[in-house]
């Protein structure tokens, strides 16, 4: 497989969702970057300047959503689809105003993610 | 002659029976199926009555492959649930295999058959996406409840005849084992609702004598909150037997100790000045009628004790069966001397209420003639803790000392 020349960062405060979701990028070509918690999103943000960030909005200490205004704050243009467990209506309006780009809801469709992955990276 | 895996996984379908809790049993049944059948992952997806969707609740295997838990799902119309699920499609629903997929889709007159392609086209990308080489449905009845779908095995072999009846035992365990389950948690369910509803019915009942009685308003839940602080303090001191079912008891018979109040008549009950001799007879049946009146709930059988006698004295001289020292039940004791200290630090009609300190004095004085001892000191050393007091005092909700009498307990 060709490797895909984007920079992709996958947050998540769950490891084995982190790491699922890379091995599944995987096969899509793309290597992504992981990071557990906000610290570390503004480090590999930084360093990496990712392209795409899968964000997950629940998370302990600093949410997927104050993550993203940060980020914005920071001059961020990473295209961002955020990662909810549950359809919380007043957080997706939140991060579309933050500029996400999409959602996925827990438990999600495999399908639907790589069509997400195939429309908005590849 | 039974081969190794063989004997592993009838030993994994027997435990079925000896776990209850699902997820352990399917756990386990996965892990078997992974180290016995060399195969690079499993998982299985679980209905999810709620939502109508499959979802991977539990996956084992090589990191790469491990699915998190309810992460991932798949809706009824997926080809994967359609293909043992639609009527229509006339397919062997033992299971799918990925070769036997493949060479269907060759085959002349799947070629033509747009519908069966698109079904068949739509299992082989589901099987890519969760790398699965082999998916087992496990039916209750008419009813898909789970799939087990199995990666490829490290040795590349295809799954024989042997191990995919094996697999499929295994799947109807699992289904056995879901259906448990979720018939248990439905009675809990249920048993929790009754619970509740018993409850407030009894809370409903317990405080019907405050529309009667003016006196009685707030008291039985005082004395409720008194009695399970004493007893927490008790419980220190001295063994008590069963000790869940005598809290809960007790607050039932705290709740219910005045209810035989109902039984008197008005003007005897909110008299202005102290009773005669006649109405003082009158006003002494009280805890007969209640007990009386309880006697018909068999649910609250225990906790008659409590109302029944709440108004014996340790010396012999209370009322109504004259019960003297250690023939008092322990929860009558308890309730006796809450309700005293509540009565002495409450407006009566023909006296203001007293101090808090003036009604430990009388407890005190009462220690071994109308209090039993052990009671009387358990109930100084709530007072002398002030803290905990000034909280109970205040009607610290009962709940939540019913919550803590759980937590200590389990310390």
């Amino acid at each position: 497989m060709t490797k895909v020349n984007k920079k992709v960062l996958v947050v998540d405060d769950e490891e084995e969702i982190v790491n699922f979701l890379c091995n599944f990028l995987k096969r899509f070509g793309i290597e992504a970057a992981k990071a557990n918690n906000a610290q570390e999103v503004f480090k590999k943000h930084k360093e990496d300047k990712p392209d795409f960030i899968f964000l997950d909005i629940q998370m302990p200490e600093c949410d997927g959503i104050e993550i993203l205004r940060q980020l914005r704050k920071n001059n961020s243009h990473a295209k961002v689809i955020m990662i909810t467990g549950k359809t919380d209506k007043n957080s997706i309006t939140a991060a579309k105003k933050y500029g996400a780009i999409d959602y996925i809801t827990k438990p999600l469709d495999l399908l639907d993610l790589s069509r997400k992955i195939k429309n908005y990276i590849l | 002659m039974k081969t190794e895996y063989q004997k592993k996984l009838q030993i994994a379908a027997r435990q079925t029976i000896l776990i209850h809790r699902a997820d352990t049993l399917i756990r386990i049944i996965l892990r078997t199926i992974v180290q016995s059948l060399k195969v690079k992952h499993a998982g299985i997806f679980i209905y999810d009555k709620s939502k109508d969707e499959y979802v991977v609740k539990i996956s084992r295997g090589h990191c790469n492959f491990k699915i998190p838990s309810g992460f991932v799902k798949i809706k009824q119309d997926n080809p994967l649930i359609r293909y043992f699920t639609d009527k229509n499609l006339k397919f062997t629903k033992e299971h799918i295999l990925w070769d036997r997929i493949s060479n269907y889709c060759k085959a002349p007159s799947v070629k033509n058959n747009t519908k069966v392609k698109n079904i068949l086209e739509g299992i082989k990308s589901n099987l890519s996406l969760y790398q699965a080489k082999a998916c087992i449905p496990g039916f209750f009845r008419e009813e898909l409840v789970g799939i087990l779908f199995l990666g490829d095995k490290i040795n590349k072999k295809k799954f024989n005849d042997n191990e995919l009846r094996f697999l499929s035992v295994l799947a109807s365990d699992v289904v056995m084992a879901l259906k448990n389950a979720w018939l248990i948690e439905d009675l809990n369910r249920q048993i929790e609702l009754n619970k509740r509803l018993l409850l407030q019915t009894i809370s409903a009942l317990a405080s019907s004598i405050e529309a009667k009685d003016k006196y009685t308003i707030g008291h039985t839940e005082r004395v409720a909150n008194y009695s399970l602080a004493v007893a927490m303090v008790l419980r220190k001191h001295q063994k008590i037997q069963q000790w869940d079912k005598f809290i809960e008891n007790l607050r039932l018979g705290a709740l219910f100790h005045d209810i035989g109040k109902i039984g008197i008549p008005e003007n005897i009950l909110n008299k202005n000045g102290s009773l005669n001799r006649e109405e003082r007879e009158i006003m002494m049946q009280h805890p007969t009628i209640g007990a009386n009146i309880l006697g018909h709930i068999e649910e609250l059988n225990q906790a008659l004790e409590g109302v029944k006698y709440h108004h014996e004295r340790y010396d012999g001289s209370g009322y109504p069966s004259h019960l003297k020292g250690k023939k008092i039940p322990l929860m009558a004791s308890i309730i006796a001397l809450a309700d005293a200290f509540d009565a002495f630090t409450s407006d009566r009609p023909y006296r203001k209420a007293m101090s808090i300190e003036h009604a430990i004095k009388i407890i005190r004085k009462g220690r071994g003639s109308q209090f039993a001892p052990s009671v009387v000191n358990a109930f100084l050393e709530v007072y002398y803790n002030k803290e905990k007091f000034a909280d109970i005092i205040n009607g610290e909700p009962m709940d939540a000392l019913q919550a803590k009498t759980t937590q200590e307990s389990k310390i």
